[in-house]
């Protein structure tokens, strides 16, 4: 039970051939990449302009077959270039999961062979990176149709770091309380982690809950 | 519902309309034990983080800090020993058999039925005490570290381990006997919760969920990592109706995968380079390789892994502070935190009393869920 990495090198090559083909006129750069320990596994390495990551996202989906959003994520990068203050990361999957084909009343379970898998059939990972030049507030178009399972991810990214996803239905916070202050997203990098320092961390470090009253008080 | 009924597993808040007594609408309210993992873990050196990465999930910690060990393999290019890879395999799967043991449990008694709660316990003891031989304690092992694992299977492990899994391999059926055979847990858990396959992709849904629905999809399968190709194994599938699905499939794949692991474990003793019975001492670079310990800005790494509970992944990037030797970002993508919005979304239209027989069977987690 293997899938054959051949098989696996050129699917991913195919899918950067479609790319340079489809998105010739744009800036997106599309690559073959390795993992760097283990197998050595091929996966396929996507750098997509802001502007056009709606439009890419369905090529993906619905063209190439990456019907899993495993994760979206960002970063803030304040000691980076301009134009990537911030980036966005997403982490799709050809899973080539299709509902079942019924028989009397039960579905046939779809058992596959991993050694013929070929071309569109071979499971592949896609990274794609969005860069986000120098804003105030930094934002990208949101794929939450694409995928339903970009909808949470992109509510904790926004939650998180801060990066608004433009065209997202009904965007709350998650993980955090629902009464954190505007515009307090943890993993920004102006947001300072100490190391073991008992004063600093058992204070009120964002000073959240602290009152008029309690002016020059200290704890 | 929620955070302290018994239904939601962990402490999350669960809110439901209800036309009397059919659900109609449901929100989850996740966040009540969000620590800031991901914010922690920038301030730690790579090789410390592994401690964080196993208080993810208590029920499943050694899978958590191996999600973590080959994602920073991935960044660090580490080539790891094939020998520390089939410990690493037996580490992983005891612990899969071990988080599933606890996840019956607590479905059990959940929908009526006590027995296999202490039955699966008393069954998770004995993969309790052969995680406690490897890591040391019996909760958060802190067992791998990058490049390898802690220390070799201790003298007489192999045959222990042997013993335990083929009595495990012999309970475990008489455990699913006296589940097929109750006709209260038949009633609770069939024809409720139905999943389609496609959308549980759609929404991010993996692991044991989405083979419930018919479909082999693992990604020890799919994208092999460690020696997982080489073990005699199969991908356990369920066969369901044509409505998807229901709990008893997501009951049914979890008991096939707890023989597979046990398989797999008594394959890798069989087949480990030097032989089982054989121990090695610290340092030996077939259990251990010097690892780099710093990432220079720029570079990233991913690793997908196949958790108890679905696909886990571990997004690195480097170059942080301490000129590279702590990460600049980590970020923990939890199966879990996906699957409990669209498990909400599979009561609509059921009674208030399924909730719990279909939350149960998918296996929620709350530690990684809010990390």
């Amino acid at each position: 039970m293997k899938i054959k990495a051949e098989y696996a090198e050129e699917s991913a090559r195919q899918v950067v051939e479609a790319a340079e083909t489809r998105w010739s006129g744009t800036s997106l750069h599309a690559e073959v990449r390795h993992h760097k320990s283990g197998m050595k596994r091929p996966y396929v390495f996507i750098n997509c302009p802001k502007n056009h990551w709606r439009s890419v996202a369905k090529w993906l989906r619905f063209e190439m077959g990456a019907d899993h959003c495993s994760m979206i994520t960002g970063t803030h990068w304040p000691e980076g270039p301009d134009e990537k203050k911030w980036e966005i990361v997403a982490h799709l999957m050809r899973m080539n999961v299709i509902n079942p084909p019924e028989r009397g009343g039960w579905t046939e379970q779809v058992i596959r062979d991993p050694a013929i898998l070929q071309n569109d059939d071979v499971p592949m990972e896609f990274e794609i990176s969005i860069s986000i030049p120098d804003t105030r507030r930094p934002s990208v178009p949101s794929v939450q149709e694409v995928w339903m399972g970009a909808d949470w991810n992109e509510k904790e990214t926004w939650d998180l770091v801060g990066i608004e996803f433009d065209g997202h239905e009904g965007m709350r916070r998650v993980l955090q309380p629902h009464d954190t202050p505007v515009g307090y997203h943890p993993l920004q990098r102006e947001h300072k982690i100490r190391y073991h320092d008992a004063e600093i961390m058992y204070d009120d470090m964002q000073g959240f809950g602290r009152k008029p009253a309690d002016d020059g008080k200290v704890k | 519902m929620g955070p302290q009924h018994p239904m939601t597993h962990g402490l999350w808040t669960l809110k439901v309309k209800v036309d009397g007594e059919t659900v109609v609408d449901t929100i989850p309210d996740l966040g009540y034990i969000h620590r800031g993992v991901e914010k922690i873990c920038e301030a730690r050196d790579f090789t410390k983080i592994t401690t964080y990465c196993d208080r993810l999930c208590y029920a499943s910690a050694n899978t958590w800090a191996h999600s973590y060990i080959y994602s920073a393999e991935d960044l660090l290019e580490v080539e790891v020993p094939a020998r520390a890879e089939h410990i690493r395999v037996i580490a992983i799967e005891i612990q899969r058999i071990a988080s599933h043991l606890m996840w019956l449990g607590a479905f059990c008694p959940d929908i009526g039925n006590l027995t296999a709660f202490v039955w699966c316990l008393r069954e998770r003891e004995m993969m309790m005490d052969l995680l406690q031989e490897l890591g040391g304690s019996r909760l958060h092992y802190n067992f791998p570290r990058i490049g390898g694992v802690k220390r070799d299977l201790p003298i007489g492990f192999a045959m222990r381990a042997r013993n335990k899994l083929n009595l495990f391999l012999n309970r475990v059926q008489e455990t699913e006997q006296m589940l097929d055979e109750s006709t209260v847990f038949l009633v609770r858990t069939q024809g409720v919760g139905y999943a389609k396959p496609e959308e549980m992709v759609n929404h991010g849904v993996t692991g044991p969920n989405v083979r419930a629905g018919g479909v082999n999809y693992d990604v020890r399968w799919a994208h092999p990592y460690s020696v997982y190709d080489e073990l005699d194994w199969e991908v356990s599938v369920e066969r369901p109706s044509i409505k998807g699905a229901d709990s008893y499939d997501r009951y049914r794949v979890r008991v096939d995968e707890m023989r597979q692991s046990a398989r797999m474990c008594l394959d890798a003793l069989d087949k480990m380079p030097g032989g089982a019975e054989t121990h090695y001492t610290e340092g030996d670079p077939m259990i251990l390789t010097k690892a780099r310990e710093r990432a220079e800005e720029g570079k990233t790494g991913f690793h997908h892994f196949e958790d108890s509970r679905g696909e886990s992944m571990f997004y690195l990037a480097g170059g942080g502070d301490q000129r590279g030797k702590h990460p600049y970002r980590i970020s923990i993508r939890s199966p879990m935190f996906l699957t409990i919005p669209y498990a909400a979304k599979c009561m609509i239209g059921h009674k208030v009393a399924d909730i719990p027989a279909i939350m149960g069977s998918f296996d929620p987690c709350i530690g990684e869920t809010d990390r």
